[in-house]
């Protein structure tokens, strides 16, 4: 593999009143020239801080990161100027218009006046930004917002794009839009590294990714390849209120020859059978005979959040929600 | 070269963004004038009094005014640091290879261009009230207040980084403003005062600024307070750029 990001035992630890926080704990992967690669897993698994690390906006505490042939530690300017960065709050000039945050971008960047411009009103085209070039961020909508921000990351066409949580905030369809244009890009050779704790965006748009959660990298490969480890498919169901209908119907379906695996998860059963549509009449007809009403039945291909589950032993769902960060690395 | 290209962008950004919010233009001008119309009229009494600098009360009372105005210009950039760092724009800057440097001090050129300009007007209105202008030494003035507002400026970003929000900074900043400013006599000279808050404005950095600036005023150039003012002021600038540069290079979450 042509690697443009090599990581090899990566930590970083924060201070905290109430002690040390092991926010990264030795983390090594590799990201492939040209494609798009993603770190998926809840709020506070450390996606963040490894992309800042790796950005170089932290220091690294220990291991070693190369990106783009370049020791980060160690050669900081080399690395910036050969990556395009654009964070969770984008930091484009709210007062100034798109074309001026761009030309801005690009100068810093080192490039000329002459060549920056051509190439802010070619990104602007590519992104459908041209209409709004010359108003105000201000007056831009969400969507258009995020399209300025990527256009921010790459005006000096770097090899590598960093991208952290890119579509927190957008509406579906600006999600879709945001995903072509992404898809784009490494189509026309950028390295993409991003974070995301949507499973479809994952799902949708990474080549290869790595789940990771407390800080540790718990999985890794491509999505299909992640998902046909979860042998089978899913069923959920959903039963009625009634006196340890989980528990019971738990039991009983465990000992079902069909069935691989299964997880009680209060008024919801989750089981990974064979072949979906087999097993589905046997299930019903089994809860049935033991009077275990059923309120709905749902059966699925694996999804991310299943491979998550099978590692975890939490939904990805679940696991994001409510604590911190320092909550979740405790 | 890269660092001196890199403050001509930052500093033309800013400029443009603080010409394009007038409000705030408006506010930084009434201050001062605010202070000439409003107060000037009760210092008619003053000279005579024991301890009062021999002079116009115009001559001591509007070099204060330009010490002030240039304490309060750079004590405020980090309110704007707050913000940016906020909406992501510091971060946006420290990922490119920007200098650091120009980085905070782009930002603090333009506060110095606006400083420069409200000084202006305070010294025209002054000459209407009867100030009396002395060229080489107002010249002199503007340096030494350069360096005040700079100093000022990178303290107070560089606070901004550390403290990261604003309650926090503007607790911070607040409260080391108001000690300062009343231990230097920019309203009223500290040679009014008793021996004790004579002997303390004399570990304030401020003091010796508005010392100087009075002695300018009234055209006295080659004086001791003069030479003590650049010698004060010049080293704790470099010293508080080189620690705010630091800053930048660090991680700033």
């Amino acid at each position: 593999m042509d690697a443009i990001i090599t990581t090899h035992e990566l930590k970083k630890s924060f201070r905290s009143p109430r002690g040390s926080v092991d926010a990264v704990r030795g983390v090594s992967f590799d990201v492939a020239r040209g494609e798009i690669f993603g770190f998926l897993g809840p709020n506070g698994a450390g996606k963040t801080t490894t992309l800042r690390m790796l950005t170089t906006l932290l220091p690294i505490d220990g291991g070693t990161a190369v990106v783009a042939g370049c020791d980060v530690a160690h050669r900081p300017k080399a690395v910036r100027a050969r990556i395009g960065y654009v964070s969770q709050l984008g930091g484009a000039d709210a007062m100034a218009t798109g074309a001026e945050n761009l030309v801005l971008q690009g100068r810093l960047y080192g490039g000329d006046l002459a060549t920056v411009k051509a190439r802010a009103e070619a990104l602007m085209e590519i992104l459908d930004l041209a209409e709004f070039a010359h108003r105000k961020v201000k007056t831009y909508s969400g969507g258009q917002r995020r399209r300025l921000d990527v256009a921010l990351g790459i005006i000096h066409e770097p090899e590598v794009l960093f991208l952290d949580e890119p579509s927190t905030g957008l509406d579906p369809q600006n999600r879709a839009n945001l995903w072509d244009h992404v898809r784009a890009l490494r189509d026309r050779g950028t390295t993409i590294f991003l974070t995301t704790h949507y499973l479809e965006e994952a799902d949708a748009l990474c080549d290869r990714l790595v789940i990771m959660d407390h800080g540790e990298i718990v999985v890794e490969g491509t999505p299909r390849d992640l998902k046909r480890q979860v042998a089978g498919e899913s069923v959920v169901l959903s039963l009625r209120d009634a006196d340890g209908a989980g528990e019971r119907a738990s039991a009983l379906l465990g000992a079902q020859p069909y069935v691989r695996e299964l997880s009680d998860e209060g008024d919801q059963v989750r089981l990974y059978v064979e072949d979906g549509g087999e097993a589905l009449p046997q299930i019903l007809r089994l809860l049935d005979a033991e009077h275990i009403g059923v309120r709905s039945m749902h059966l699925s291909e694996p999804t991310l959040d299943d491979v998550f589950l099978r590692q975890t032993g939490r939904s990805l769902r679940d696991a994001g929600s409510g604590t911190g960060d320092e909550g979740r690395a405790a | 070269m890269k660092t001196v290209r890199d403050t001509g962008l930052l500093f033309h950004r800013y400029i443009v963004q603080m010409l394009r919010n007038p409000v705030w233009l408006v506010v930084g001008f009434s201050t001062p004038i605010l202070y000439l119309v409003l107060f000037t009229p009760l210092l008619k009494s003053l000279p005579g009094v024991r301890g009062f600098p021999t002079g116009g009360v115009l001559q001591i009372f509007l070099p204060g005014i330009l010490a002030l105005l240039a304490f309060a210009s750079g004590s405020s950039a980090g309110f704007g640091t707050i913000f940016e760092l906020q909406s992501g724009l510091i971060e946006r800057l420290r990922v490119t290879p920007a200098s650091r440097f120009a980085i905070l001090f782009g930002p603090l050129l333009s506060g110095l261009v606006t400083m420069t300009v409200f000084d202006a007007v305070v010294v025209a209105v002054g000459v209407g009230f009867g100030f009396h202008v002395h060229w080489a030494g107002l010249a002199v003035l503007t340096v030494l207040l350069w360096l005040l507002a700079t100093l000022m400026g990178a303290f107070s970003t560089a606070t901004a980084l550390v403290t990261k929000e604003i309650s926090a900074f503007a607790a911070v900043i607040n409260g080391i403003n108001l000690p300062i400013l009343l231990l230097a006599g920019v309203l009223l000279p500290i040679s009014l005062g008793p021996l004790w808050l004579r002997v303390l404005a004399h570990l304030n950095p401020l003091y010796y600024l508005v010392v100087a600036a009075r002695s300018l005023a009234v055209g006295h150039i080659a004086t001791a307070v003069v030479w003590q003012a650049f010698a004060v002021l010049v080293p704790l600038c470099v010293l508080v750029l080189a620690w705010a540069t630091r800053v930048f290079r660090r991680a700033v979450a």
